[in-house]
């Protein structure tokens, strides 16, 4: 054999052991954060009230389903879980659309415009969540807008944060200059371009920007519990606080009622993913 | 009138450097229906002018008309161009015939319209088995149709093409650039064809304009080009084999202009005799002509290209080299202006 | 040769970018950018002018703000527990931030190739984002629990001693570093986007120069990812303020001995359980201010090492 061969045999020996290395690893990770839902599901099916196990329990002796009903008598399961689903429905799309066209606006803006857009998001990025919290209640009681559900969706009219937009300006950076320039000689207005040319073809980002304000939204926990004071109005994340001041025996029911509030988020994320996997030329 | 460009000029500022002057004191007038080639070396400024004269790109003096309107102030929709880029720019998510109906959807042509343009393209550029097909199922040179069907469907006063060849195989480079001058002459359309193979330019165009570091150094028919370069530079980059440059050294002579000799001017002759004696270095046979590298005693390089039949001389070997004084060409130096 | 032209144009030096001569897209495209801003005035833009103002008042949530000076000024800067607060979230933020962003390359780096065991592993390492935010804590509450917990019990079952979680303020803070590191989808998303973007060509050319996995990662992948990975860092700071507030509220309640007391967290009750919002307004302010300086810090960084001008 020649050098060159025994090279390539080499690595291809190396690359060979290292997929087996990385595909174990990968299983591993996936294990290990799997795990506390797995612990949420296994934990609802425990009984309530039977004295702590000996050791470690991985599943339960006796299976108990009873605890989804019993939790959902506890809490207004329907109403807090269409408030969910409303505020999650127009919260994303808004999102995204917002996220969006700001995205796009700072892509195609000339140098300096460009720099400020950017140097705006950057500053609004920095702000934590907490300043807004009292000047936003107090500006929301004072509109009287606080006993509304669907309050909690309206940071989606920012585009929920400048991160979203960033991501979008990335992604329609990287599509070649030249697309956008043939549109523009086809006399295609901006409007258009953004339809019809940028936004198909950054559609992986799409779908993270949508699947990320999903997971915001739907578990979005301290907005509703500042701006909301009737229970019928809180989503189903807020709901579930009114069982987390139960003592460690009736832990399951709360397991339950939490394995309620993620199920329908976590199908429909799968859901997505399935009908999401980019195509390979699309990809930016 | 097809596209007059006047006065046109741009630098590029950057922060820190001097302005970095792209294009200087450009002047280009494209009759109707005229195609005209822009060549140049990269970073000669000839994709700024193109750009410039689309409205992709701001002037920071001068004048741009089309179809004798004044677009200088013109969005690049609104100057009736069409544009066709090395990269064909074709949208991936579109299928061939919503490529092509682009423009039309844009402007809101109805749909009945539409389908007609887009049939009546695709038959002109052999496109309508490809129609509901995507970008990458199709090949180079067909995708460059696409492109063409695209620039070409609304009939627009001038069309734009920014080394549409160079992504494209040899082969096909060929092909498609004779259907590019067929489309041109049938459409009567005014074209301005930015490449840096002179030998596209010499194929291809009515007249060329040959540009160096931002200016237009000749403008003229190819055989003008060919004939009587303006500059040594030209004399060097036109032409299959660039233009053997001498200086007066070389000729034995103190002092006197470059002399320039096309390759296929000139003959073998006997060692001793003639113009010039040297070694041959390489020997380059290609068909029906072999082109040879002679290298001179006093390093001169010097090339000669000779017809195949009258007997390919041995690499290594002595030869003369001679050439009908009829045929020179003189230089004031290795890059400057004719003098004669 | 150049053709002649009637009137020479002389070129004007440095002449500064002219609008009426510069063409454009149809229609300006910063115009798409309207909603965001207009929206980003009214949500981001006013409330901060309201709280800069209330930051100087006395508030209660009924009447009028009265206007007080610097009173509040005077008491941030005698007030220890505020104080000792944002010590504790500096605290869990130099445990929670590296952990978090190493986690979020590392899994990104292991799993961006296309398999199916990696496409599972990936929407594993997703899905607890999904979880809502009081799940994900009670989760955890359930999870710590030294009785009933799995992770005392499994730590016990393999003889590992198990550190008071509840009791013990050094194990809190880092078990509120460890709940708010695990639910990284958002930074893993972006890391992951941030590897497929790296041409392939480069790491095949060093395993043909038999460069190994660290060389590898130092040199070529860690580099080219570092923009977009220093601007997730930036956001995780601002981030970790909001991460580590639903937990310390629920699963600690700021203990043991406060240690576990976060920023935000004070800064809640102060709002919202003592109804002092004008205080409240002088800590958000302060904390806004200290956010807004570490990441301008971070993006002089960034700026120094010129990784922005791939934006």
């Amino acid at each position: 054999m020649t050098v060159h061969q025994e090279a390539r045999v080499r690595r291809r020996a190396r690359l060979r052991g290292s997929t087996a290395g990385r595909a174990l690893a990968a299983c591993m990770v996936g294990v290990v954060f799997s795990f506390p839902l797995a612990i949420m599901a296994v934990g609802s099916l425990r009984k309530p009230g039977l004295p702590p196990p000996g050791g470690l329990e991985l599943l339960p002796d006796v299976l108990w389903s009873g605890n989804y009903e019993t939790a959902a008598g506890l809490i207004p399961l329907g109403q807090q879980l269409l408030n969910s689903v409303l505020v999650v429905s127009t919260a994303v799309p808004v999102t995204v659309l917002v996220a969006s066209w700001a995205g796009f606006a700072i892509a195609m803006a000339r140098p300096a415009v460009r720099r400020l857009l950017i140097g705006i998001a950057l500053v609004v990025l920095s702000m934590p969540a907490s300043a807004m919290w009292v000047p936003r209640k107090v500006m929301l009681e004072q509109l009287g807008l606080t006993d509304h559900a669907l309050v909690v969706a309206l940071p989606a009219v920012m585009g929920t944060t400048p991160f979203y937009v960033l991501l979008f300006a990335f992604a329609y950076h990287r599509i070649p200059r030249s697309l956008y320039e043939v549109a523009a000689v086809e006399q295609a207005s901006v409007f258009r371009i953004w339809r019809s040319v940028a936004f198909p073809l950054a559609r992986p980002t799409m779908f993270a920007v949508a699947a990320l304000a999903f997971a915001a939204y739907w578990g979005n926990f301290i907005d509703p519990l500042i701006l909301l004071t009737t229970e019928d109005d809180w989503p189903l994340a807020l709901g579930l606080r009114a069982l987390s001041a139960l003592e460690p025996t009736l832990h399951p029911l709360y397991m339950a009622a939490a394995v309620m509030a993620t199920a329908p988020a976590a199908l429909a994320f799968l859901a997505a993913q399935r009908a999401l996997a980019p195509r390979r030329d699309l990809e930016t | 009138m097809g596209i007059a460009i006047h006065g046109a000029h741009k630098a590029y500022r950057s922060r820190r450097k001097q302005p970095i002057a792209a294009l200087t004191e450009v002047d280009l007038h494209v009759a109707r229906g005229e195609l005209m080639v822009v060549v140049g070396p990269s970073g000669s400024g000839k994709s700024t002018l193109l750009r410039a004269t689309a409205g992709l790109e701001a002037l920071d003096a001068g004048r741009i008309e089309i179809g004798g309107r004044d677009v200088t102030t013109a969005a690049p929709g609104d100057r009736d161009i069409s544009l066709v880029f090395q990269d064909y720019a074709l949208f991936p998510h579109l299928t061939v015939a919503e490529n092509i109906a682009f423009g039309q959807r844009a402007r809101g042509v109805p749909k009945t319209q539409i389908t007609t343009d887009v049939a009546q393209a695709a038959t002109m550029l052999g496109l309508t088995a490809a129609l509901a097909r995507y970008p990458r199922e199709l090949s180079g040179g067909e995708r460059q149709r696409v492109a063409l069907a695209r620039a070409m469907i609304r009939r627009p006063k001038a069309f734009l093409l920014d080394e549409p060849l160079a992504s494209l195989d040899p082969d096909l480079r060929l092909r498609t650039r004779a259907e590019i001058r067929e489309l041109q002459r049938r459409l009567g359309v005014s074209m301005l064809y930015v490449t840096h193979d002179q030998t596209e330019a010499l194929a291809l165009g009515d007249r060329i304009a040959v540009v160096r570091a931002g200016r237009i150094e000749q403008v003229g028919t190819p055989d003008e080009l060919y004939s009587r370069p303006s500059t040594a530079f030209i004399a060097r980059f036109i032409g299959t084999l660039p233009m053997n440059l001498l200086p007066p050294e070389a000729l034995g002579r103190e002092n006197g202009p470059v002399t320039g000799i096309r390759p296929e001017r000139t003959h073998l002759a006997h060692a001793g005799h003639g113009h010039l004696t040297g070694r041959i270095a390489a020997v380059e046979p290609s068909g029906e002509e072999t082109v040879l590298h002679v290298v001179c005693p006093d390093t001169t390089r010097i090339l000669v290209r000779v017809p195949s039949s009258d007997g390919v001389p041995r690499p290594g070997s002595e030869t003369g080299i001679t050439w009908s004084n009829a045929d020179e060409h003189h230089f004031a130096s290795a890059e400057g202006p004719r003098t004669a | 040769m150049n053709e002649q032209h009637c009137q020479p144009t002389r070129p004007t030096p440095h002449r500064r970018w002219d609008r009426a001569r510069t063409p454009s897209l149809r229609h300006r495209p910063t115009a798409l950018a309207l909603p965001w801003l207009a929206a980003t005035a009214l949500l981001v833009g006013i409330p901060l002018i309201g709280s800069a103002w209330l930051a100087f008042t006395d508030y209660y949530g009924f009447g009028a703000p009265s206007f007080t000076g610097l009173d509040n000024w005077h008491r941030l800067a005698t007030d220890e527990t505020f104080w000792h607060s944002l010590a504790n979230s500096a605290k869990i933020a130099a445990i929670a931030i590296p952990l978090r962003t190493a986690l979020a390359i590392g899994c990104a780096l292991l799993l961006h190739r296309r398999s199916s065991m990696n496409s599972a592993a990936r929407t594993a390492v997703f899905l607890p984002s999904i979880i809502p935010d009081a799940a994900w804590a009670l989760l955890w509450l359930w999870l710590l629990n030294p009785l009933y917990g799995p992770l005392p019990l499994t730590l016990e079952a393999f003889g590992l001693p198990s550190p008071g979680w509840f009791t013990d303020p050094a194990a809190a803070q880092g078990g509120l570093a460890l709940v708010a590191s695990l639910q990284m989808g958002e930074g893993f998303l972006v890391a992951l986007a941030a590897r497929r973007l790296l041409p392939g060509s480069l790491h095949e050319a060093a395993a043909m120069e038999g460069a190994g996995r660290i060389f590898t990662f130092r040199r070529i992948t860690l580099p080219l990812m570092a923009p977009i990975l220093t601007l997730l860092a930036l956001r995780d700071v601002v981030l970790l303020l909001h991460t580590t507030f639903i937990p310390a509220l629920l699963i600690t309640a700021g203990e043991p001995h406060s240690a576990t007391l976060v920023a935000p967290l004070y800064v809640y009750r102060r709002a919202f359980l003592y109804g002092e919002l004008g205080y409240a307004s002088t800590l958000s302010i302060t904390l806004l201010i200290t956010a807004a300086a570490v990441a301008a810090a971070q993006l002089i960084v960034l700026h120094r090492t010129r990784l922005l001008e791939l934006l």
